[in-house]
């Protein structure tokens, strides 16, 4: 652009319409009758700064001396011109002056003829395109499940055998040490909390995976682009436009998602969006989808768990339009502007910080919640229910634990899983969804008490860890072309399950009368849909209300069942699984 | 000037872009930035970083930061686009 060599030797208006001019000179006539206040301002200057509502200066002239006879002029204006154009007068005279500038700009820019198209233009071509832009959305997904999944798991495995290796063998010794082996204190240590928070925390590796992909979706400024793409699907089945927003919010975790809804201006929309948030898969969920896609699906983990988010999707715009329908009947959509970051290079600090906050954020959690969860739950598989036995000393069907899981199995059971093992676990993911697999690693490692043949000193412990760490880090290298299909590690055979994969592929073909799979599937899903965590009903609570509350806690575990039981019986009569 | 920026928000089929109706209404984005201001003062169109906090209340303790991997300052919220809407249809 470049601007005509004008010069500017007298001053410009901005000329407005003849009313309007009409109603300045008027105004200014009163003005001028003000020596004070001419001596000060330009005359017609004030009288545009009086129109538009300046307090600063409507108080200077009420203050001087006549200055009642300039107000008095000033609402005999505003009156007859609010009538002429049915608006405020600001806007009118702000209309004015943006087209004043606009034309000058015209007058004094000469642009190209074709306007220049920068490299997020491009790129929002292909990326934000009608039809393009739901498959270059899932692609995108399908690569963050496959990165979060296939690249984590050789560091899974290392701190899987740093948790079950060194760390237990020196607490252990360390209780030995105080004469408190063969106790229920070390009990509480070995199968509570080690059990109970070691079963979380080998999932961080793979957290991190996910914060660290979606953290450069985020940064590189794309996340605003899926949720423009995916707000024009949200708009076509009649849904609010921005519901999306929130709920890719909530792929991080539902209360933030839930708080996101502010953004919604109808209380309708808001609710109903607050009630599809918890169906989108929180970072809670994902242990439980990668321990169970290892157990039962090792060959395609990645799209298990990328199904998985697409079903939470699918359900939740799925629920959105039988709601719409039914319950949030009336009403059209809110049409609106959405500002689209340029793209950039995704900032290694920025996402440093991201991947840090959340992940350390989970970890604070495991040592808090998880913590107290795994201990209360040790308590009451520790408390004999029935008589038999003594405290730290019975059957876990026959303790506390067992006998109130096991009166809630039968609901499960048309589902595949209904023993008291897992009703167990489903019952403390109430708690927080990462309980799950918390709950899972104390009730079936308790049955499977590993047997230690050679003790090993503090030395070859560390070395191990070490040593072990190296190899993950080689085999995350050779994981990375498993994103494109390539497999590196044909001929070196799968993994040995650990003791509580294999417990729990026993349970689960017991439970489902051979069809493990199917059972474990349908147990994902029951997971991804069923009742929110505590906090998040906390958070419905605070922003739907109760009524609505209640309606999400029965609601989302009735969708669960329903879906669960869709997949497991559909399976069984289409003889899959 | 200032009115076609709601009328073709109004018109529009589903969330429109800031660089599209910059290009749409011939002028510069930071022009259209500063009429968007204008419209958010008058109280016609929303603006979403005023009107959410997303950030949480940490006077709450239901805020996030509980068991769901929600941190005391929500760095689980994702950085989402603003988007400014049409205050008319607040009162439906």
């Amino acid at each position: 652009m470049t601007a005509a060599g004008i010069v500017f030797n007298h001053p410009i208006y901005v000329e407005y319409s003849r009313e309007i001019e009409t109603e300045i000179e008027r105004l200014c006539v009163a003005i001028e009758q003000l020596p004070e206040l001419i001596a000060i301002y330009s005359p017609r200057w004030l009288a545009i700064q009086l129109l538009e509502h300046d307090e600063v200066l409507l108080a200077e002239v009420k203050a001087v001396s006549g200055g009642a006879s300039v107000i008095d002029a000033l609402e005999g204006s505003l009156t007859r011109l609010e009538e002429r154009y049915g608006e405020d007068v600001d806007i009118i005279l702000a209309d004015y002056r943006y087209s004043f500038v606009n034309s000058l700009v015209r007058n004094v820019l000469t642009r190209p003829a074709v306007q220049p198209v920068n490299i997020s233009d491009k790129i929002d071509k292909v990326v934000t395109h009608r039809l393009l832009g739901i498959p270059i959305f899932l692609t995108l997904m399908w690569i963050v499940f496959k990165v979060t999944t296939d690249i984590a798991t050789p560091y899974l495995d290392w701190v899987d055998a740093v948790i079950g290796g060194p760390i237990t063998h020196w607490t252990v010794g360390l209780l030995g040490m105080l004469s408190l082996t063969g106790t229920w204190i070390e009990s509480l240590f070995v199968d509570g909390i080690i059990a109970g928070v070691g079963g979380v925390m080998v999932f961080v590796p793979v957290l991190m995976s996910l914060y660290l992909a979606l953290a450069v979706l985020e940064d590189s400024g794309y996340m605003a682009r899926a949720a423009f793409v995916m707000d024009r699907v949200m708009q076509k089945v009649g849904l609010h436009g921005k519901s999306f927003l929130p709920m890719v919010v909530g792929f991080g975790c539902s209360v933030p998602g839930l708080y996101a809804t502010r953004t919604l201006e109808n209380e309708r929309d808001r609710i109903l969006t607050g009630l599809l948030v918890p169906f989108m898969s929180c970072g809670a969920r994902l242990p439980v989808y990668v321990l169970f896609a290892a157990i039962f699906f090792p060959q395609q983990t990645g799209l298990v768990v990328f199904s998985l988010y697409l079903l939470g999707i699918v359900t939740a715009i799925g629920l959105g339009i039988i709601l719409r329908g039914t319950l949030f009947k009336e009403g059209d959509t809110t049409p609106f502007l959405i500002e689209l970051p340029p793209y950039r290079w995704p900032h290694l600090k920025t996402i440093w910080f991201y991947v840090w906050e959340r992940t350390s954020t989970f970890i604070r959690n495991a040592w808090t919640i998880i913590l107290a969860a795994s201990i209360v739950v040790w308590f009451l598989m520790a408390t004999p229910a029935n008589g038999a036995g003594a405290f730290a000393d019975t059957e876990v069907d026959d303790s506390a634990f067992g006998m109130v899981s096991g009166a809630v199995a039968p609901i499960f059971a048309p589902l595949g899983f209904g023993n008291w093992e897992n009703s167990g676990a489903l019952i403390t993911g109430f708690v927080a969804k990462e309980v799950v697999i918390s709950t899972a690693a104390l009730v079936y490692n308790v049955q499977d008490v590993e047997v230690e043949t050679r003790p090993t000193t503090f030395f070859e412990d560390v070395v191990e860890i070490g040593v072990g760490f190296v190899r993950a880090t080689v085999d995350t290298i050779k994981s990375v072309p498993l994103i494109i299909g390539i497999n590196l590690f044909e001929g070196e055979g799968e993994p040995d399950p650990t003791n509580l994969m294999a417990a729990i592929q026993v349970n689960f073909e017991a439970t489902s009368g051979g069809h493990g799979a199917l059972a474990a599937l349908a147990f994902m899903v029951f997971v991804l849909l069923y009742t929110p965590c505590m906090v998040t009903i906390a958070a419905e609570r605070q922003e739907l209300g109760v009524k609505w509350m209640w309606f999400s806690i029965f609601g989302q575990f009735a969708v669960a069942w329903a879906v669960a039981f869709i997949v497991f019986q559909g399976g069984l009569l289409l003889a899959l699984g | 000037m200032l009115q076609q920026i709601l009328l073709e928000i109004e018109k529009a089929q589903g969330p429109l872009d800031l660089n599209n109706l910059a290009r749409k209404l011939g002028i510069e984005r930071s022009a259209l930035e500063g009429m968007i201001q204008f419209w958010v003062r008058k109280g016609r169109l929303k603006d979403s970083e005023l009107e959410t906090e997303l950030n949480c209340d940490t006077s709450d303790s239901t805020a996030c930061g509980g068991s769901c991997p929600g941190p005391q300052n929500c760095s689980f919220v994702m950085t989402m686009p603003r988007t400014y809407s049409l205050a008319s249809y607040d009162s439906e």
